[in-house]
């Protein structure tokens, strides 16, 4: 069994002590160690004074019965406004330069239709191949899958990747990833779809790319 | 002027003939407030069996249907029965004593409001028979809603259908009474906080739930007409749906929130002795979430097939969102500077409420980022996340509501020790439990699945969490009996916080007509706000 990425290993890759198993992962974590540092900042100015406050202006009798009378501070209160504006607005640009990558992929993509269905995931190559549950893939080749669905909506999640997108009836929607690493994983329906929801994985198989021209040729 | 009858039986001694035929605002709200405590302990109850399910990896105590139902009846209740109609109790006896009116604009219309949800309520228990199951969650996403397997979608429907005709009377009767019904010397600008929170949730109900009805009712007529509004084969298309339900179904998340950061400004206002600090950027902070709240719904379809560039836009105004926030935060704490903070139950627990807040709007941000979303869309992330805000900050307001205005319903005290206790559980059980549970989202799991892989990260995630849920549910237990028991409690002062907002300068329960004398005046330099050193 494949283990996932502990919490703080996009840190990790933040820092870059840690190589992603599978693009565009890499973006993910990155966006994830910037959030996190800005939230653990955010959290912190806000609770110490809070906590402070709680402690030094508790109710005493006959040392401290009642507050001062402050009704504002328009010059706090501005600062307020403008600081977090300025965050918020570099977070979403700074996401939109990361997802911009996430979303594009690379010219070299290796294209596969993927048909989904409850409960199942059927995978089809350029030269008409198709298999149902696994999807075999060369390690170091970046992957785009172009997701359809033939009853519900479904949604295709690879962990290691750190992607996914909606599988639509009557639309066609695409993600892409590449494994750096051979090996087994598993991808996940995220889009709730019945009673075997949980059961619905496909098994994605990382070869070499030499293992994956010769079985690409097997007939089906 | 004629001086009132003073009431001396509190409201829950009425007689049932006239709970059945009241158009009173404060039995209508003590009706809306019971109803939708049941609830919220049914729904709970649902909560937990799903919590005792995922404790473990493999099939325990449900059947993946069973789950499915579950998880559709917890949704659904604890978003329209608990975190929205609980608000409704709130406006019903709140606003007319606050803006010194002797009922609602239009009491009839109220009591047609009640009823309606009343019977919304009695479809929502029709669920629980086996084989009238809906197991479409609350979202009810077509083409899956359309499905046999998805449980009678005309029951979906017509509660939605209820629950909306209720919301609309209760939004045009509060709006009017706000703007025609202020005793003299009461602007719209010196009305309380949560009288703006009130009204801002209604007024975007009011607003939004056409959508979802419009939405839902294209979901009947594809089912049973056989229209093609979402069916890709006749040149529907399935996202449209998910288009019109988050155009309501995101603004109802302020229509949640807003009420219960009204409550946190009337309790940390009073707790401290201070005015409200910035009170006007707190005005404007809550028509600023209102409005804006209508411009984000699409970052709940950022992996939904939409175009990138809609993604990207409705990214950067979901982020704006959170300056409005920030502002009430900041207020907040700055209320407290050089305050005298006394601790009693109401005000713990609006500090808790703000604390939760705090944790769920930080984990709400990189929600809004597309380059994050897309790895912890539909993640148990996403779960614990809401269950900050939505699950815990709302809650947290309403029981710090409950327990602020508690002798002003009642006229009695609640005991405090229970209250204290029922906090200090509720803090640290919902942390344990949904923090841990964004741990697992962070770590991959996918949220509605009755059963996942025995990945060791996940197992144990999953069992602190199940430990958290109960701590949470005894403190929820406590509060209960608190307030059971602070019924028979000693007889409560007409203003035991010494506040000098209108509600509490009447009789403890308040009289049938409220005040002694009408019209009600409030002083020149009035202020719901006045305290400190008076100069």
């Amino acid at each position: 069994m494949q283990t996932l990425p502990l919490v703080s290993s996009g840190v990790l890759a933040w820092t870059g002590s840690a190589a992603p198993v599978a693009f565009p992962g890499q973006y993910w974590n990155q966006i994830f160690g910037i959030w996190l540092i800005v939230a653990v900042v955010i959290y912190l100015f806000v609770a110490l004074p809070m906590v402070y406050f709680l402690v030094r202006y508790r109710y005493q009798k006959g040392i401290n019965e009642t507050g001062a009378h402050e009704e504002g501070n328009t010059g706090l209160e501005v600062l307020w406004t403008a600081i977090p504006l300025i965050i918020v607005i570099y977070l979403a640009t700074q996401s939109f330069a990361f997802y911009t990558q996430q979303r594009t992929p690379p010219p070299d993509s290796l294209p596969v239709k993927v048909q989904s269905m409850m409960w199942a995931w059927s995978f089809e190559y350029p030269n008409g191949k198709k298999t149902t549950n696994d999807l075999y893939v060369p390690v170091g080749k970046p992957v785009e899958l172009l997701l359809s669905s033939t009853d519900v909506v479904h949604a295709f999640h690879i962990p290691e990747a750190k992607t996914m997108e909606d599988a639509i009836p009557g639309r066609v929607t695409h993600m892409w990833f590449q494994f750096n690493k051979t090996g087994e994983y598993q991808a996940f329906c995220r889009e709730y779809c019945g009673t075997a929801h949980a059961y619905m994985r496909a098994t994605i198989k990382v070869v070499t790319p030499e293992e994956f021209e010769q079985w690409l040729r097997q007939p089906s | 002027m004629q001086k009132a009858v003073a009431v001396s039986t509190p409201w829950f001694r009425a007689s049932f003939r006239e709970w059945i035929l009241t158009t009173d605002h404060k039995k209508i709200a003590i009706l809306y407030g019971v109803t939708s405590l049941v609830f919220f302990a049914v729904a709970g109850l649902m909560g937990m069996v799903l919590r005792l399910e995922l404790s473990q990896p493999g099939i325990q105590y449900v059947s993946p249907d069973l789950y499915n139902y579950l998880i559709t009846g917890h949704g659904a209740v604890l978003l329209l029965w608990w975190a929205i109609a609980f608000w409704a109790a709130f406006s019903n006896f709140l606003i007319p004593l606050m803006i010194g009116a002797r009922d609602v604009a239009f009491p009839r219309l109220n009591q047609f409001s009640y009823w309606f949800f009343f019977a919304a309520s009695v479809l929502v228990l029709i669920t629980l028979i086996p084989g009238q199951q809906i197991k479409m969650l609350w979202t009810g996403y077509p083409p899956f809603s359309l499905h046999d397997s998805a449980g009678p979608t005309a029951l979906y429907v017509l509660i939605v259908i209820l629950i909306a005709g209720s919301t609309l009377g209760t939004g045009v009767n509060f709006i009017t009474t706000v703007l025609r019904m202020r005793a003299r010397g009461i602007t719209l600008g010196g009305m309380n906080l949560l009288v703006h929170g009130l009204i801002a949730s209604i007024a975007v109900q009011l607003l939004g739930v056409p959508a979802f009805v419009g939405a839902v009712t294209m979901l009947f007529l594809d089912k049973y007409i056989g229209t093609g509004f979402f069916n890709p084969a006749m040149g529907g298309d399935p996202i449209l749906y998910q288009h019109l339900f988050w155009f309501y179904s995101h603004p109802a998340v302020y229509v949640m929130i807003l009420p219960a950061f009204g409550v946190f400004s009337e309790v940390i206002s009073t707790m401290s002795r201070k005015p409200i600090f910035g009170r006007k950027s707190m005005v404007f902070a809550l028509w600023a979430i209102a409005v804006l709240g209508f411009f984000v719904w699409a970052h709940h379809m950022f992996t939904s097939g939409m175009p990138d560039w809609l993604r990207i836009f409705m990214s950067y105004t979901t982020v704006l969102i959170g300056v409005p926030t920030g502002i009430k935060i900041f207020n907040w704490v700055a209320t407290l500077h050089k305050g005298a903070i006394r601790f009693h139950s109401p005000m713990l627990f609006t500090l808790g409420g703000i604390f939760m807040f705090l944790i769920g709007g930080l984990t709400g941000i990189p929600l809004a980022l597309p380059a994050f979303n897309i790895n912890v869309h539909d993640s148990q992330f996403i779960v614990g996340h809401f269950h900050y805000v939505l699950g815990m900050a709302v809650t947290f307001g309403a029981f710090s509501g409950v327990y602020f205005w508690y002798p002003k319903i009642t006229g009695r005290m609640y005991p405090e020790g229970l209250g204290k206790a029922s906090f200090w559980l509720m803090l640290l059980g919902s942390n344990i439990f949904y923090f841990t549970q964004m741990m697992v989202g962070i770590a991959g799991m996918p949220r509605r699945y009755a059963d996942y892989p025995a990945i060791p990260e996940w197992v144990t995630l999953n069992g602190i969490q199940t430990v958290g849920a109960f701590v949470l549910a005894i403190g929820i237990l406590f509060s209960f009996i608190a307030w059971i028991r602070g019924l028979k409690g000693p007889q409560a002062e007409r203003n035991p916080w010494d506040s000098p907002s209108l509600e509490w300068q009447t009789a403890s329960p308040p009289p049938p007509q409220n005040f002694d004398r009408f019209p009600v005046e409030v002083p020149a330099g009035w202020s719901p706000y006045k305290y400190g050193p008076r100069s």
